[in-house]
């Protein structure tokens, strides 16, 4: 049974922070092996596949419920540090949001830190460095955490050995923080050109110095992909599996919502039957990472979001202030649903309601 | 009960107890294209015997007319169309027995036989194999279009599974109100060739429940739904049913869910160590190595 991470100001990135199966809490359903349909009335006796442990009982939401966030100084001036989701937080696709860059400079100028923490694994940070630049945002790469880096930075923690190879399902993001940080990989982008013939006598040879395959969002998803990773987790023996993050759609672009990571994942988890560690929100890995590294309490800091199973849970799990903004994919009538059961401290329309001394309306 | 291991002892009444024997076909029948040592002639020496037949297949890539001619050609043509239910049949009836409007379409995320057996039942399917060759556009001033007529997604085996066929499935299952998410069943692995394993349906079909964030209506094994159309085929009831099967949580779960008599060959995905090991709960009435050891059996004193 997995222990929920606990905010200590003490340890250093530990494997208990790693939640094994972080799914959100409301997919719960989706865990607990297939519903066997009984058309002919018959009793059926539910699957037991041991393999999807119910980890949900980590991951206890907060009960009390959200306010509007009325008073925007009060919050800034008690944390120190603000950690921002990106996409539908600071932009839509490739377009800034309204009053951004005010917002953070504002924020800046009172000697808030920032901290940006995206589960898309696209790109690495280098690569989202120049993306804030070319909207114009004063942000440095250093301050960005994208899953990517997570990736690399937990095979890092654990001391993988370099002599040991990554399998990549994913996007160039993470085959440059992999090399950034002096791991061999192998796959990524590239296998998607690989076709496989199913015919007698065929086999697929696989690498057996893989000792991880690293699974995030892939556009060039096949089946050739599906089946050297499966081949790693299944022969190898002690091979990890690793998933950047699990959000079922994504915003691509901003006009429409996209299949995510959690397709990918989703897809190893149906042949390996094995769950994978996740380093993305909503675990705590990259929180308690950057929390050890610039040496911040948890408690100082403020998770600002669109999404509640991830960004809000992520705040939530690391133990600080969560501040909900509904300039993404959640809108005021999902966050009061009586199915909702995640409840942020707060929650405004966007970030930059920071600068209006009252409410904004929402 | 422990698994018994069948032999002479116990084989005879195990045999007059049952009218039907049920097969499932990949590990037990065949591996990939290569027919498994003495199956063709432990098939016919058992409808010698005067038994029923049946093979229930959860490889939704074919149709049943196309498995019938598998048989055929791999040298066991006494094996009729009527007597295969393959999980891509079962699909289709699926949508029959819920009287599935026929002015909605199905999107299948799978091969050529869910199409086929769509088309039979008088339903219209995209999709299919030929979406293997689409790629999906992300540019911010174009949408990912897709067809608001879409009642029921499809799920199965796809080995030319891509990004824009997880996409389209996600948003008719997310977008299109009361679209049904259909999986023709969920094997983690199979034996699509001789010489190793490779990922099943349960792979597409996990792929789509990440996305959709929803659970699917789960056609094959180890769901019952296809032992309707075969109790009403032969009118028998199915404790005198034997179900043959390589897996344990499709094949010998099925049969137990039905009240079958249940047969656990070693030939495909189980060992004899996953059988015996401590944690295995899905435990068959008995177990052998291989279909033809039957054939030894029946024909012994």
């Amino acid at each position: 049974m997995l222990s929920r991470s606990v905010a200590s100001a003490v340890s250093p990135v530990s494997s208990s922070s790693l939640l094994q199966n972080s799914k959100p809490i409301f997919c719960l359903k989706t865990l607990s092996g297939y519903r066997s349909s009984s058309f002919c009335g018959g009793s059926i006796r539910k699957i037991n596949h041991k393999r999807l442990r119910m980890t949900s009982s980590t991951m206890t939401p907060r009960a009390m419920a959200t306010q509007q966030l009325e008073n925007a100084d009060q919050l800034i001036d008690s944390v120190e540090t603000f950690i921002f989701d990106c996409d539908g937080v600071i932009w839509k696709g490739d377009k800034l949001i309204e009053g951004v860059p005010e917002t953070l400079d504002m924020l800046r100028a009172k000697g808030k830190r920032l901290v940006f923490v995206t589960n898309n694994s696209t790109k690495s940070r280098k690569q989202y460095g120049k993306k804030f630049e070319t909207l114009g945002l004063n942000v440095n790469e250093e301050e960005i955490f994208a899953s990517s880096f997570a990736a690399a930075a937990y095979l890092q923690s654990i001391n993988f050995p370099k002599d040991k190879k990554v399998y990549v399902i994913g996007e160039e993001g993470i085959l440059k923080e992999l090399e950034l940080a002096g791991f061999q990989y192998l796959g990524g982008p590239d296998d998607g050109k690989r076709q496989i013939e199913l015919k007698p006598g065929f086999l697929m040879e696989h690498d057996h110095d893989v000792g991880a395959v690293v699974v995030g969002f892939d556009r060039y998803f096949n089946y050739y992909k599906i089946q050297y990773g499966t081949l790693c987790i299944r022969e190898n023996p002690g091979c990890l599996f690793i998933a950047t993050n699990r959000d079922a759609v994504t915003h691509l672009t901003d006009a429409q919502e996209w299949a995510g990571g959690g397709s990918m994942v989703g897809a190893l988890v149906g042949s390996t039957q094995r769950e994978p560690l996740v380093v993305g929100k909503p675990s705590t890995f990259m929180m308690d990472y950057l929390a050890d590294k610039f040496g911040i309490q948890k408690s100082q800091i403020c998770m600002v979001g669109d999404r509640l199973d991830t960004d809000i849970l992520f705040g939530q799990n690391g133990g600080c202030k969560t501040l909900l903004v509904l300039s993404g994919v959640t809108s005021i009538s999902m966050l009061e649903s009586p199915e909702n059961k995640i409840q942020p401290d707060f929650y405004t329309s966007k970030i930059s309601d920071f600068l209006s001394p009252k409410a904004a309306t929402v | 009960m422990a698994p018994q291991l069948l032999s002479s002892r116990n084989f005879k009444s195990l045999f007059d107890s049952v009218d039907t024997f049920l097969f499932d076909c990949d590990g037990v029948i065949w591996k990939g294209e290569k027919l498994i040592d003495g199956v063709a002639q432990t098939l016919d020496l058992i409808r010698s015997k005067g038994k029923n037949l049946v093979f229930v297949t959860n490889n939704s890539v074919k149709s049943r007319r196309q498995y019938a001619e598998k048989f055929r050609s791999l040298g066991v043509p006494s094996v009729t169309q009527d007597e295969i239910f393959s999980s891509s049949f079962a699909a289709a009836m699926y949508l029959k027995v819920n009287n599935f409007h026929k002015d909605k379409k199905v999107y299948v995320i799978g091969g050529e036989g869910i199409l086929e057996e769509l088309q039979i039942a008088g339903f219209t399917g995209l999709g299919g194999p030929e979406d293997g060759e689409k790629r999906a556009q992300w540019k911010s001033n174009s949408l990912f279009e897709h067809d608001k007529s879409v009642g029921a997604v499809v799920v199965g085996l796809d080995p030319n599974i891509n990004y824009y066929k997880l996409q389209y499935g996600t948003l008719c299952v997310r977008e299109n109100p009361g679209c049904l998410f259909i999986a023709t069943n969920r094997d983690a692995v199979g034996h699509m060739t001789d010489l190793q394993e490779w990922p099943g349906a349960g792979c597409m079909v996990a792929a789509m429940c990440g996305s959709t964030e929803r659970e699917p209506i789960v056609v094959g094994k180890p769901s019952t739904f296809m032992m309707d159309f075969l109790l009403q085929k032969f009118g028998t009831e199915t404790s005198r049913m034997c179900m043959v099967g390589d897996r344990l949580d499709t094949d010998i779960l099925f049969g137990q869910n039905a009240g079958c008599k249940t047969l656990l060959v070693l030939t495909g995905v189980t060992s004899e160590s996953n059988l015996l090991k401590e944690g295995n709960e899905i435990e068959p009435d008995y177990y052998t190595s291989t279909v033809s050891d039957m054939m030894k059996l029946m024909e012994s004193p």
